[in-house]
């Protein structure tokens, strides 16, 4: 530790170093804030997402065991995708006794920042086998256009 | 990448499982999204009741610009004690969720004994 001299008639408040600390923290518990969750377990079942991008589309694939059609609200605004689901509670589910339970039924939202060069007006949406695969078309001026050189 | 891909090896993954009992039978439910009934392999042997899914396979094409599902497989190995009837296994995939229902042997039952 370094030695400082102390200026006179200046007292070091200490709890000053607090109060900045204490607002560091908030900002950083702030940050972990998840829209539209209801607690932090919410984040465990959020599903694993790919995206793919090929010469004609973009393809976002999610793993959805267990949903159905009804349970899933796919939306786009702008560039943003979001995939809401709901994994409901099963009726008759209090008499059971569970030994394990690594599926609970929950809520989630993924939402995704797709790139600009989407066209968010063609998009198709498939759940197959607890798969949900969305293909976003690319906007015609952002598809790879090969140019013939025609000879002079 | 094509090339990569065809030697890469198979990621296996334990699928997410709950295991409940209600009333005489007792559930697993396994959580394998992409696996086709065809792709579905159950075995008991001796003690063991072994779950092995394939995937179907995914268009690899293009480039991943996001890639958070990296298996091909799913595997999951139980081991069944004495009172679990071995040829009452029940299996049913419905949306990527495989349930089992296992019945417990009758001689394993609790019985009732009438006091005359």
């Amino acid at each position: 530790m370094d030695l400082v001299k102390m200026e006179r008639g200046a007292p070091i408040d200490i709890w000053d170093a607090f109060e900045g600390l204490r607002g560091e923290m908030d900002r950083a518990l702030d940050a972990l804030k998840v829209p539209d969750s209801a607690g932090i377990l919410d984040l465990s079942v959020a599903p694993a997402v790919d995206v793919i991008e090929t010469e004609e589309e973009f393809m976002v694939v999610a793993d959805v065991p267990g949903l159905r059609k009804e349970d899933l609200e796919v939306t786009i605004t702008g560039t943003l995708l979001s995939i809401k689901g709901e994994k409901r509670e099963e009726k008759d589910s209090e008499k059971r006794r569970y030994l394990r339970e690594e599926n609970r039924p929950g809520s989630f939202r993924r939402t995704i920042d797709l790139p600009p060069r989407i066209d968010p007006e063609r998009i198709a949406a498939e759940l197959r086998d607890g798969i949900l695969a969305l293909r976003i078309a690319k906007r015609e001026e952002a598809k790879t256009k090969t140019i013939t050189v025609s000879p002079k | 990448m094509n090339a990569r891909n065809e030697v890469r090896n198979r990621v296996v993954k334990v699928p997410a499982c709950s295991v409940f009992e209600e009333g005489e039978v007792v559930v697993a439910r396994l959580e394998m999204p992409g696996v086709p009934k065809e792709g579905l392999e159950i075995k008991v042997d001796g003690n063991e009741l072994a779950i092995n899914g394939a995937k179907r396979e995914e268009k690899t094409e293009g480039r991943y610009l996001l890639r958070e599902r990296r298996h091909d497989a799913y595997r999951k190995l139980f081991t069944l004690d004495d009172t679990i009837a071995r040829d009452r296994i029940e299996a049913s995939l419905e949306n990527g969720v495989l349930t089992l229902r296992l019945h417990i042997k009758e001689a394993a039952k609790p019985r009732r004994i009438e006091v005359s």
